[in-house]
């Protein structure tokens, strides 16, 4: 069974998580670096945020539909991307199973994995704020 | 030794291996589907007359060479491709073999990829991104059939699922990974590389050790690749300096060709390091040759990785052992052995030992060191480093 029950719950957590890491001052520059716009595009539910990483410009991330053209799309379970940011995937072999898929230049994505490692605990400790350690425990 | 969690290997290349195989080039690749074959390939290869002797065989083996593309710049690009996929589709072309580098086998490729699926590179951009069944989770479509008669002793393209073409008007490289992407059929003939200048088969070849050293230590090693890397490595230490000093030792180009074969072996599923992090900056930013890079990079990236953990400095045993080195003591000693005996081999091949004999500024460090921290092969190597590692580590090789 899915972790969550419909794309507002995705939103309301993994969503929440990308809207305060572009808002963070000390993470925020360092995933700029990427300079690209990612689109991350989830099943089970049916999903998709926007989000941009670029130098200079405001951290936007957009629920559903936006009208940021994406450079680099992401597919996979709302469900793996739920336990990367628990810290549970490794994401190189969930590329190379197939459980993430990337379209487009997927280094510029690929150079920010080592930066994820210090929010895997805030994630945790968002879910528990929001009464949600049901999606911790599960 | 660990069981690993999660591997996978294949090895989806027919190779076809031995003396006098481009006489039988059209018998073997009839065996793979095709009928109207294109050749790809590039002018430099064309004049040294390796081409027609493929084109004979191919005929002779009752194909039709529909065509010769040879067009292949030394570091081709994507209107290269979709000029090459055009040819193929006006030529009714049903087949590729491409002859020559690693350039001529990552367009050929890629203009496979664009005549079997349409689109242009940019749209198959990515990891696992070729059609497939089962809304994209199923069984990869297939492309045309796909030959490959390398010319150098070290990429190993003929046999990965991989290609890395060049987007000049994004100014970026594109990478394509997916299963399909592997050749059906790699003909190694040691005629391929006869004329294989020196200086290009020292540092293909250290390309080749470095494929195999970063294959057996990478976190993605399994022991799948260590068993094509590791032979790999015998085939090297035996015939490197052989093929290098006496370009008319077949036997000893041959085997190179084989090794470079075998070594690419791991690295198509993910398992590399930082050398190659740090040489495809190299090579972007200041046109160093990628076995040159590797050949400088490597020994100071051994020493960095062979003291993270004692299964590292193992894995590290392991190659050095195959390669004649006292492998004594912990990952220091041997990190430093390994690495000197790099050293040491690069200079009996006459490469050069330093990034700054290659047109590598001091003032480039810092922005090279930011590039290799966003290089994919970064995220599975033995050790992570920081942006301040890649740093040192390029100070070193300076």
């Amino acid at each position: 069974m899915a972790y969550f029950n419909d794309a507002q719950e995705v939103y309301d957590t993994l969503g929440k998580l990308f809207v305060d890491l572009a808002e963070d001052e000390e993470l925020a520059p360092k995933f700029r670096k990427a300079d690209t716009i990612v689109r991350y595009e989830y099943r089970e539910p049916e999903s998709t945020i926007t989000v941009r990483l670029q130098e200079g410009q405001p951290g936007d991330v957009d629920f559903g539909e936006s009208e940021m053209e994406p450079e680099v799309v992401m597919s996979m379970e709302a469900d793996t991307a739920h336990r990367f940011w628990l810290g549970q995937v490794n994401v190189t072999v969930a590329l190379a199973r197939g459980q993430i898929k990337a379209k487009g230049p997927v280094a510029k994505i690929l150079r920010l994995v080592p930066l994820t490692k210090p929010v895997f605990p805030r994630y945790k400790a968002q879910l528990e704020s929001q009464g949600r350690t049901d999606l911790i425990e599960a | 030794m660990t069981f690993k969690d999660f591997y996978q290997f294949a090895s989806p290349t027919r190779v076809v291996c031995g003396r006098e195989l481009l006489a039988s080039a059209g018998f073997e690749f009839a065996k793979q589907g095709a009928e109207r074959v294109l050749v790809v390939t590039d002018q430099v290869i064309r004049a040294t007359g390796l081409v027609e002797k493929v084109e004979g065989g191919v005929a002779d083996g009752g194909l039709e060479v529909a065509g010769i593309f040879d067009d292949v710049p030394q570091d081709s690009d994507t209107a290269v491709v979709t000029r090459c996929a055009e040819q193929a589709k006006e030529a009714g072309a049903d087949s590729f073999l491409a002859v020559g580098g690693g350039s001529v086998i990552d367009t050929t490729k890629g203009a496979n990829v664009v005549f079997s699926h349409g689109g242009a590179i940019p749209d198959w951009e990515g990891v696992f991104q070729l059609p497939r069944k089962r809304d994209g989770m199923g069984r990869p479509l297939p492309l045309a059939p796909l030959g490959a008669i390398h010319t150098t002793d070290g990429t190993g393209s003929e046999a990965s699922p991989v290609a890395v073409i060049k987007d000049s008007e994004r100014g970026v490289k594109v990478l394509l990974l997916d299963f399909p992407l592997a050749p059906d059929l790699a003909i190694l003939d040691p005629e391929s590389t006869a004329t294989l200048p020196a200086p290009i088969a020292a540092a293909t070849g250290m390309d080749a050790l470095t494929h195999a050293i970063e294959g057996v230590t990478s976190t993605e090693w399994s022991p799948h690749g260590d068993a094509h890397a590791l032979h790999a490595l015998r085939l090297i230490s035996d015939n490197l300096e052989r093929a290098v000093g006496d370009t008319s030792d077949e036997d000893a180009r041959g085997n190179m060709l084989v090794a470079a074969n075998l070594a690419i072996a791991p690295t198509g599923f993910g398992a590399t390091g930082i050398t190659h992090s740090m040489s495809h900056p190299c090579g972007a930013r200041y046109g160093v040759p990628h076995g040159v890079a590797n050949a400088i990079n490597l020994p100071p990236v051994i020493e960095f990785n062979a003291v993270v953990s004692e299964e590292v400095a193992d894995q590290f045993r392991d190659a050095a052992e195959v390669l004649g080195v006292d492998a004594r003591g912990g990952g220091q000693r041997i990190g430093r052995t390994l690495a000197d005996h790099v050293r040491e081999l690069r200079g009996r091949l006459g490469l050069p030992g330093r990034l700054s004999e290659v047109g590598v500024p001091e003032e480039g460090i810092s922005r090279l060191a930011e590039d290799a921290m966003g290089e994919g092969s970064t995220l599975v190597n033995p050790r992570q480093p920081s942006e301040e590692d890649f740093v040192e580590l390029f100070q070193q090789a300076l």
